[in-house]
């Protein structure tokens, strides 16, 4: 199943910082929620085990996510892949980039695939599910960057 | 047939079922009750992809885990050359694990055996499988373009696996176009599935002493598991030994081999213990024998005046990853001849194409003879909806074109002699029975006030019993089935039959017909099944085949040993042999009243006093090949209301009336409809094994592929009417499966007939609220 999701962020912090804490996969890694480790492979990539409680669906998801920013310095793309207990889950994720001086507005977008069992449940509570985790993440990154904890 | 308490019958009475005692205290012994010395756990490890190619497989990590024995991989199989199956119809073969592709999702691609079952399960998630996703083919229709062919492993490639067709097709099309009223309709059977309280699972034992290797298997056909493990693996018949435990329900999903069964056994004979397999729910819904998915484009042709003229039927098959349905060999649709149901047509064609799509493999007969429910519900909606275009009632249209009791037997225009049956006396004493006249009367008043309320009418016809060894085999065994029967020395007794029953009751039921047969208290005569080195070979139970059959070779076998006795009482009454007969439950002699002697006191004799040059001993055995199927029908009435605001629909009331033939336990037969009926009800408002377009299953688990119990049940009406069946020993159809094949389109037809005057034809099951709701709301826009 294809899910789509969208959300706006506006940052209390110059784009300068936004971006290179965007870029950074610590940084990133440790504004997703429920994570409970990270491998930090380069520049650009790397692992992250999420724990996930969907319903009966219930267990740890391992993703390799790579980091492709845009050259323009205003795009970054994120393609997140893995899965675990027999699902699949495929997540292209970009954010535009935009400072207007003091604050920086994030608009994202993504689009996840889903097999498996974690599809199953899909129709009726994956969706939400699923944006409120995306949202989450650039949610944090407001927080962290905003100086305030979630 | 009634009989009181106290009289010597045994046909005919409702007597307690033998098996319940050690059910309902809970101490059936079903295949996960068995635990065997030193018994490892298999869990197998499922594709989520619906179609991809495997680019690799790590067994590493889940190696290493502590307490992980061994991990199979279909490469591993492939090596053993056990990497294939053949089908049961022998026209495809099946992966055993996944082979260099998937072929539809959860399917599964590796084993792994260990110390416990927790243990495989989280090794199995370790095992790391690298894909490479294709582009899914989840419908038919879409397969039938052949853009992606699913199967390189067939010489041929297209995604089309085969055409049948019965029927003269020129004749039917001539004549549907000479009709001066038709109607056309695609009506769908959705995929299914039996969904059995209890899943698949087996123990393969190998023992390295004897070179015997056991199999405790959920099985509904034994004997045919026995056969196919020897043919598949090469092990000798002897060397084989398939005991089918206690089985909680089959209703066809117990039939074929699944790679769990075959995985296990490799596992025990290379490990040299038993290894232990079964099923999660999961797994049961996703990977096991579904059920229908046929999309059946129905065409009637009629007179003004309501006579039949023409049955034309185009079915495009969805048989998933694999042509896995437990059809007999020769019949690939199975019966779906049966379609021209209790109506007699001038002309009548019928025809079905299957293609191959990224589902689960599948296509077995959940609680009916092979595609005899899809057949049915085709026919009956069809004649509904031809009822409405003609303005006519759907009782009177089909009282019009019943095939009349003085036409039997009665050769089908699509190849089958029904050997009895009284379709208008049924159908009348079910509508007298229901009130049909005061119920018309009552909708009429409440369609004034722009009520929905909905009568709907079944009046089908089943072919079960299979069958003429002629016509059905399944991997070329023909299909008949057997019984052996020891009298032992005080008159108690054992029979073996070749069937397995999964709750039909067959341990009351057989000593019942061993009781009536030779005068003996069935309360005394055990009942045994499911074990290959006991039972005589048989076929199995499915199909409404085991009264029709095995039940035939129990009476026949029965009369085998009632020849025997005859001499004995022979001696016992020092009368000639020829002057000794069998009256009243006794042997007695011709015109000398008075003077008899009971099988009880023959059967000590058989081993005490017998006469001269006579083989001691009190047995018999019988093989017994059907001359025809049986042809159980009924009439069903349903009664709904429909909330318009909702969708919900209140069945207010049931009534099943069948017509079986002779009926060996009523009450048993009571049992049998309120279940089928449950099951006809669930598949006709609830279920439906869907795929997404990305080819996701998504209904894998209970909270999903919902199950009634019975608070969403409605309250059952029964009856029967009894049409003998000519040519079986005791005149019985066979029943279990009525219930199932004639309930949904009387569901189906009340509903559309509530919602007749809102304009709506037709909705394909499930008739889900949400359905019925929004056909509402845009019928009223």
């Amino acid at each position: 199943m294809n899910l789509e999701f969208s959300g706006q962020e506006v940052i209390a912090a110059p784009k300068d910082r936004v971006w290179s804490y965007i870029n950074d996969p610590s940084s990133i890694a440790s504004c997703l929620p429920d994570v409970q480790d990270v491998q930090v492979h380069d520049a650009h990539t790397f692992d992250a085990s999420v724990r996930v409680a969907v319903g009966p669906v219930r267990g740890k998801l391992k993703f390799k996510i790579l980091l492709d920013p845009q050259p323009d310095g205003e795009h970054m793309n994120m393609k997140i892949s893995g899965g675990g207990f027999g699902s699949v889950v495929d997540l292209l994720a970009g954010a535009d980039v935009k400072g207007d001086g003091a604050s920086t507005t994030l608009d994202w977008h993504g689009t996840a695939t889903m097999r498996g069992p974690v599809a199953t449940v899909g129709g009726r509570v994956l969706d939400a599910q699923a944006k409120s985790v995306i949202s989450t993440v650039f949610s944090n990154v407001k927080a962290r960057l905003s100086g305030a904890t979630a | 047939m009634t009989t009181t308490s106290g009289d010597r019958h045994a046909i005919g009475v409702s007597m307690k079922r033998k098996e319940d005692p050690r059910f309902i205290r809970g101490k059936g012994r079903y295949l996960d009750d068995i635990v065997l010395p030193g018994m490892l756990y298999l869990a197998l490890v499922h594709s989520p992809y619906p179609h991809a190619r495997i680019l690799k497989i790590d067994k590493s990590a889940a190696l290493a885990l502590p307490g992980v024995k061994a991990v199979i991989t279909g490469e591993d199989l492939v090596a053993a050359k056990l990497g294939w199956l053949p089908t049961f119809h022998g026209y495809d073969k099946q992966m055993v694990l996944a082979i260099g592709k998937v072929l539809y999702q959860y399917q599964e691609v590796a084993g792994v055996i260990a110390e416990s079952r927790e243990i495989a399960v989280d090794a199995a998630e370790l095992v790391e499988v690298e894909y490479e996703p294709l582009g899914p083919v989840v419908d038919p229709f879409e397969a039938k373009l052949d853009k992606i062919v699913l199967r390189d492993d067939r010489e041929a490639k297209t995604n089309h696996i085969y055409h049948w067709e019965v029927g003269e097709r020129e004749a039917t099309d001539a004549a549907l176009e000479a009709s001066e009223v038709r109607i056309q309709q695609r009506i769908l059977s959705p995929r299914c599935h039996p969904a059995p309280l209890e899943p698949c699972g087996a123990i393969a034992d190998m023992s390295a002493a004897t070179g015997r290797l056991t199999v405790y298997m959920t099985s509904q056909a034994p004997h045919v598991h026995r056969t196919a493990f020897s043919l598949v693996t090469g092990i000798p018949e002897d060397k084989i030994h398939v005991i089918s435990p206690d089985v909680g329900g089959g209703f066809g999903n117990k039939v074929p081999v699944y790679p769990g069964y075959v995985v296990a056994t490799v596992a025990s004979v290379i490990l040299g213990v038993p290894v232990k397999w079964v099923e999660t729910r999961t797994e049961n819904l996703t990977t096991t024998g579904f059920a229908r998915d046929y999309h059946m484009d129905v065409e009637l042709g009629a007179t003004r005046e309501g006579k039949l003229t023409a049955l034309k039927v185009s079915t495009t098959a969805d048989h998933g990853a694999f042509d896995a349905a437990a059809d007999p060999r020769k019949y690939p649709a199975g019966m779906f001849g049966i379609v021209s149901g209790s109506y007699e047509f001038p002309a009548a064609f019928a025809e079905v194409d299957a293609y191959f799509t990224n589902k689960a493999p599948g296509g077995i007969a959940y609680r009916c003879s092979f595609r005899v429910t899809e057949a049915s519900y085709a026919i009956e909606r069809s004649m509904d909806i031809l009822a409405r275009k003609l303005e006519m009632d759907p009782a009177e249209l089909r009282s019009r074109n019943f095939v009349k009791k003085e036409q039997f037997p009665y050769a089908t225009r699509l190849g089958f002699v029904y050997d009895s049956g009284d379709y208008e006396m049924t159908m009348r004493t079910t509508l007298e029975k229901v009130g049909y006249e005061q119920l018309r009367k009552e909708q009429a008043e409440k369609r004034a006030r722009g009520e929905l309320m909905g009568i709907g009418v079944s009046t089908f016809t089943e072919v079960v019993g299979a069958g003429p060894s002629k016509h059905f085999d399944i991997l070329g065994l023909k299909m008949f089935d057997s019984a052996e029967i020891r009298i032992h020395p005080t008159g108690s007794g054992i029979v073996r039959a070749g069937t397995r029953h999964q709750g039909q009751g067959h341990e009351t039921t057989w000593a019942q017909i061993v009781g009536e047969e030779l005068g003996l208290d069935p309360q005394e005569i055990l009942v045994e099944e499911g074990d290959t080195d006991t039972a005589p070979y048989g076929l199995g139970t499915y199909a409404s085949r085991s009264t029709p059959v095995a039940g035939a070779a129990i009476a026949m076998a029965a009369r085998r040993i009632r020849e025997r006795a005859r001499k004995i009482a022979a001696h016992l009454l020092e009368a000639s042999e020829a002057d000794v007969e069998w009256k009243d439950y006794a042997f007695g002699v011709k015109g000398v009243p008075g003077k008899s002697v009971t099988m009880k006191e023959v059967a000590f004799a058989a081993y005490t006093n017998l006469p001269p040059d006579t083989e001691p001993g009190l047995e018999a055995t019988y093989y017994y090949d059907p001359p025809n199927m049986t042809f159980p029908y009924g009439t069903y009435v349903a009664v709904v209301d429909i909330d318009p605001d909702t969708g919900s629909v209140d069945v207010r009331r049931f009534l099943a009336v069948d017509d079986c033939g002779n009926v060996i336990n009523p009450m048993i037969v009571e049992g049998q409809t309120h279940g089928g009926l449950t099951e006809g009800y669930a598949i006709a408002f609830m279920q439906e094994i869907k795929y997404d377009e990305s080819g996701n299953n998504l209904n894998t688990n209970f909270t999903e592929y919902l199950v009634p119990t019975a608070l969403e049940s409605p309250y059952w009406e029964t009856d029967r009417t009894v049409t003998p069946s000519p040519h079986h020993p005791l005149g019985a159809k066979g029943v279990g499966e009525s219930s199932n094949v004639g309930s949904p389109q009387a569901f189906v037809n009340a509903v559309m007939d509530a919602l007749a005057p809102l304009g709506v034809t037709h909705i394909d099951m499930p008739l889900t609220r949400e359905k019925i709701w929004r056909a509402i709301r845009e019928a009223k826009q």
